[in-house]
C-alpha cells in the first residue's frame, strides 16, 4: 500500500499522539540533564524523537507546542519558537532523505540541523535581544566580542558551537532509540519504514 | 476569594488577553523607556489584585533578570560609541551602549511580564476553550491539554526509574562520563514506553469516536461575564487616547 | 440474521511473517454472549480487532474473507461510524483513559462530547452510568490517579455510556485483582441482562461457564472449536487443544471414568452439587 505523505496526511491519530510525548520527553530529557547535571541542553530531544518517525510536519508541531508550553513559565522564550520549528521541520526532512540510518549520517546530519537553526536563531538573538540569551553561552559572545568580532559574527560562532555538541549529542541519542522501536509501531507511522529496512538488513 | 480578585480571574480569556495586549502596545507606543519599565510594576499590582503575586513574581524574576543584565553588559561594553563613561584597560562601557540597552530591555520586559501576567490569570482550560470557539481545531486543543497532563506524569515516572535505575547499580553520581552513562538507561525506557502506549490510546480514543465527523460537544464552558463589555469598551478608550496623545505631543 | 458474521476471514499483519488470523468463520447473533478462549498467541486479540474494524483500518495489511457488520463489510465502515456499533474495551487499564480530562465524570462524557451529543443529555447519561456501575465515589476523582482496577471501571463506564449495541471486551481483568475482576463481571453480567451481544475474551474459565452462550476455542489463528458453551466445555477434546476446563466440568470428566457417570458434565459449582446429588440418590435406590 503507498503511504501518502504531506501536511494533510501526516497528522493521523498515532501521530498527533506522538506529539505530547515529544514535548514531554524535551521537557523530561532536559530535567534529567539538569538531574544528573551535565554540561549540555538536550532539551530538543523529543522533537528529534517525533521528526524522525513522523516527519517534517509532526516535528514542527512538536517544536511549536513545546515552545507554547515552555512560554507559559517564560515568555522570553516564545521568540524562539522558530528555532524549534526549524528543528523539527530540518530532522524530519533529513529522515525522509534517509539520514537516520547510520551513526555517520547521523553525525552529518548533526551538522546539517545545526547550521539551519542557527541561521534562524541567530537574527532573534541579535535583533530581538542584543545578542543576549540569558544562559551561560553569553560568556562566549562576549569572549568573542572582547576579541574584536562584530555582534553578528559573535552570535553565530557561539551559537554553532554550541549547537553542534548539542544537536550530535541529541541526534544520536535519539537514533539509537529509534532503532530500538518495533517494526509493528514503525510501520503504523507514515516515516517509520525507513527504520524497519534497517532492521531486516 | 474577595470581589476584585473575583472580578479579574472571571473575565473572559480574550478580555484578559486585551488587557495585556495594550499594555504591551503601550510600551512601544510610548517614548523612552521609563513607561516600558513600568509596565511591570503595573503587572505585578494586577497579579496582586488576582491573588498571584509570589508566583508571577518568582517567573518574572527568573525569566527576565539574566537576560536583562547579560543585554546590558553586552550592549554597555560592546555596543559602537564614543561617550565612554567609565574605563579599564581595553573595555569601556559607552553611553550609547547604555541607551540602547535600556530601549531595548524595558520593551522586552514590557512584552514578557505582560505575557506571564496573562498566563497567570488565564486557566489553560479556559484559554484553549475559548479559541475553540473561535475556531480552533479540537485537535489542537487535545494535543495542548494532553502535553500538560503527561509532563507531570512522566516526570513522576522519571523518578521512579530513576531509583530503580540506582537500586541495579547505575551510577548517577560522581565523574562526567559516570553521569553520562547514566542518562540513556534512564531516558530510554521512558521513552520507549510512552510511545508505545500510543499504539493502544488510539485504539482507546477511535473507541470513545474521537475521529467522529461533525460538531463535538463541550461540557466546559467560559462564559463571558458582564463585566467583559466594560473592560473592553474601557480598553478601546485608553488606547484611543493614547494614540491621540501621542500623535499631537 | 447474524449481527456480524466471519466468512473464511484470514490476516496478517504488514510487519509479522506468517498469518495470524487463518480461515475464521463464526456468526454472532444479536444479545448473545460470546466467549472466545485460547493460548496466549493464539490470535484472540487479533480477532477482537477484526470485529472491531482496527484491522484492516489502523493495523493496515489485507484481510482476506469477509466480516460483516450488520451485513456490510468491514473495509466500508469508518472507525468513526463503528464506535457507536461496537465499544471496545482492553487489557491495559492505564492506556484505556483519554489523557486530557481532570475528573472521572468529563472522561466518561468524552465519547459523548465527540458525538456531538446535547450537553444535558451528556450529563443525565453520564450520571445514570456512574450510579448503574456504583463509581459515584469516583466521579470527581483525576483518571490519573484511580488504581487499575478503578481506571478499568471507568474504562468500561465510559464505553457503556455511549450505548453500543455490541462490546468486544478482550482480558478486562488480566491485570486487575479477584475484587475487581468481580467488580467488572457484575458489569459485564449487568450489560449481558440489558441484552448487548457481548464477545469476550478471557482466560477465567469458571467466570466463562458462569456466563457464556457460545464458546470459540482458538489455536494458531484458527477457530478450532466451536458451540454452545455447555457442549465445548464438557468436550474433553477441548483439553487436548490447549484450553482449561472448569474444575467441575474435570470432576465430571473423572468420576466419568471412574464408572460413576453423573449423566452430565457439570459446569458451576451448583450444577455438580445437584449432579452428585442426583448421582447418590440413584445409588441409594439401586442398592
Amino acid at each position: 500500500m503507498k503511504i501518502k505523505r504531506g501536511v494533510k496526511h501526516d497528522f493521523t491519530l498515532i501521530a498527533i499522539l506522538l506529539i505530547p510525548i515529544g514535548v514531554a520527553i524535551n521537557f523530561v530529557g532536559a530535567q534529567i540533564v539538569n538531574l544528573l547535571k551535565l554540561p549540555v541542553y538536550l532539551d530538543t530531544m523529543g522533537t528529534a524523537l517525533t521528526a524522525m518517525i513522523g516527519g517534517p510536519w509532526i516535528g514542527m508541531a512538536t517544536g511549536i507546542f513545546s515552545n507554547l508550553v515552555k512560554s507559559l513559565l517564560n515568555p522570553v522564550s516564545l521568540a524562539f519558537t522558530p528555532v524549534q520549528m526549524a528543528v523539527g521541520l530540518t530532522i524530519g526532512l533529513l529522515s525522509m532523505a534517509g539520514m537516520f540510518t547510520k551513526v555517520w549520517k547521523v553525525l552529518v546530519a548533526a551538522v546539517i540541523v545545526s547550521l539551519a537553526t542557527t541561521i534562524v536563531a541567530s537574527p532573534i538573538q541579535v535583533l530581538m535581544f542584543g545578542g543576549a540569551t540569558g544562559n551561560s553561552s553569553d560568556a562566549l559572545v562576549a569572549t568573542f566580542l572582547a576579541s574584536g568580532q562584530q555582534m553578528w559574527t559573535a552570535v553565530f560562532s557561539t551559537k554553532i558551537i554550541n549547537e553542534l555538541i548539542d544537536k550530535s549529542i541529541c541526534l544520536l541519542i535519539a537514533y539509537f532509540i529509534v532503532i530500538k522501536m518495533s517494526p509493528r509501531y514503525l510501520s503504523k507511522l507514515n516515516y517509520g519504514s525507513i527504520f524497519i529496512k534497517k532492521k531486516a538488513s | 476569594m474577595n470581589k476584585i480578585q473575583q472580578f479579574i480571574v472571571n473575565l473572559y480569556p480574550t478580555t484578559k488577553f486585551l488587557i495585556v495586549l495594550f499594555l504591551a502596545l503601550s510600551a512601544f507606543i510610548t517614548p523612552g523607556y521609563i513607561w516600558s519599565y513600568l509596565v511591570l510594576p503595573i503587572c505585578m499590582f494586577l497579579a496582586y489584585l488576582a491573588g498571584c503575586f509570589k508566583e508571577f513574581s518568582n517567573l518574572a524574576i527568573k525569566a527576565l533578570l539574566l537576560i536583562v543584565l547579560f543585554i546590558f553588559l553586552l550592549q554597555a561594553f560592546f555596543y559602537p560609541g564614543q561617550e565612554i563613561l567609565w574605563q579599564w584597560g581595553i573595555f569601556s562601557v559607552k553611553q550609547e551602549g547604555i541607551q540602547f540597552a535600556l530601549s531595548l530591555t524595558s520593551k522586552i520586559v514590557a512584552v514578557a511580564s505582560s505575557l506571564l501576567l496573562f498566563f497567570r490569570i488565564t486557566k489553560v482550560k479556559d484559554l484553549v476553550s475559548s479559541l475553540e470557539k473561535l475556531g480552533l481545531s479540537p485537535k489542537v486543543t487535545f494535543i495542548f491539554l494532553s502535553t500538560l497532563q503527561i509532563i507531570p506524569e512522566m516526570q513522576k515516572s522519571t523518578h521512579v526509574i530513576m531509583d530503580a535505575q540506582k537500586t541495579r547499580g547505575v551510577e548517577t553520581e560522581g565523574k562526567l562520563m559516570t553521569r553520562v552513562k547514566a542518562f540513556v538507561p534512564i531516558l530510554s525506557p521512558l521513552v520507549l514506553g510512552s510511545i508505545a502506549s500510543t499504539e493502544e490510546r488510539v485504539l482507546t480514543l477511535e473507541s470513545r469516536a474521537f475521529s467522529a465527523k461533525g460538531n463535538k460537544t463541550s461540557l466546559y464552558q467560559v462564559n463571558k461575564t458582564k463585566h467583559d463589555l466594560k473592560v473592553r469598551i474601557l480598553l478601546l478608550i485608553l488606547f484611543i487616547l493614547l494614540i491621540v496623545w501621542r500623535v499631537l505631543s | 440474521m447474524s449481527i456480524i458474521s466471519i466468512k473464511n476471514l484470514t490476516y496478517q499483519y504488514p510487519t509479522s511473517e506468517e498469518d495470524v488470523l487463518r480461515d475464521i468463520s463464526v456468526e454472532f447473533e444479536s444479545g448473545k454472549f460470546y466467549a472466545v478462549i485460547g493460548a496466549n498467541g493464539a490470535g484472540k486479540t487479533s480477532l477482537c480487532n477484526a470485529i472491531r474494524g482496527f484491522i484492516p483500518h489502523f493495523y493496515n495489511g489485507e484481510l482476506q474473507g469477509d466480516v460483516l457488520i450488520e451485513g456490510r463489510d468491514i473495509r466500508e465502515w469508518e472507525l468513526g461510524e463503528l464506535s457507536t456499533k461496537i465499544g471496545y474495551v482492553f487489557q491495559n487499564p492505564f492506556t484505556q483513559i483519554s489523557g486530557v480530562k481532570d475528573t472521572v465524570f468529563d472522561e466518561i462524557s468524552f465519547g459523548l462530547e465527540n458525538l456531538g451529543v446535547e450537553e444535558s443529555e451528556i450529563r443525565s447519561r453520564v450520571a445514570d452510568i456512574i450510579q448503574l456501575l456504583e463509581i459515584g465515589h469516583l466521579q470527581e476523582k483525576n483518571p490519573f490517579e484511580l488504581s487499575g482496577g478503578q481506571k478499568q471501571r471507568v474504562a468500561l463506564a465510559s464505553i457503556i455510556v455511549m450505548e453500543p449495541e455490541i462490546l468486544v471486551i478482550d482480558e478486562p481483568t488480566s491485570q486487575l485483582d479477584p475484587q475487581s475482576t468481580e467488580a467488572i463481571f457484575s458489569i459485564i453480567e449487568l450489560m449481558q441482562k440489558k441484552g448487548k451481544t457481548i464477545i469476550l475474551v478471557e482466560h477465567k474459565i469458571e467466570l466463562i461457564a458462569e456466563y457464556a452462550d457460545y464458546i470459540i476455542v482458538m489455536k494458531d489463528g484458527k477457530a478450532v472449536l466451536q458451540g454452545n458453551a455447555d457442549d465445548v466445555l464438557s468436550n474433553e477434546q477441548a483439553i487436548e487443544l490447549g484450553c482449561a476446563l472448569p474444575q467441575y466440568a474435570l470432576f465430571g470428566i473423572e468420576m466419568k471414568e471412574n464408572g460413576m457417570d453423573l449423566g452430565t458434565i457439570p459446569l458451576t459449582e451448583k450444577k455438580a452439587i445437584s449432579a452428585v446429588q442426583h448421582l447418590l440418590e440413584k445409588r441409594r435406590v439401586t442398592s
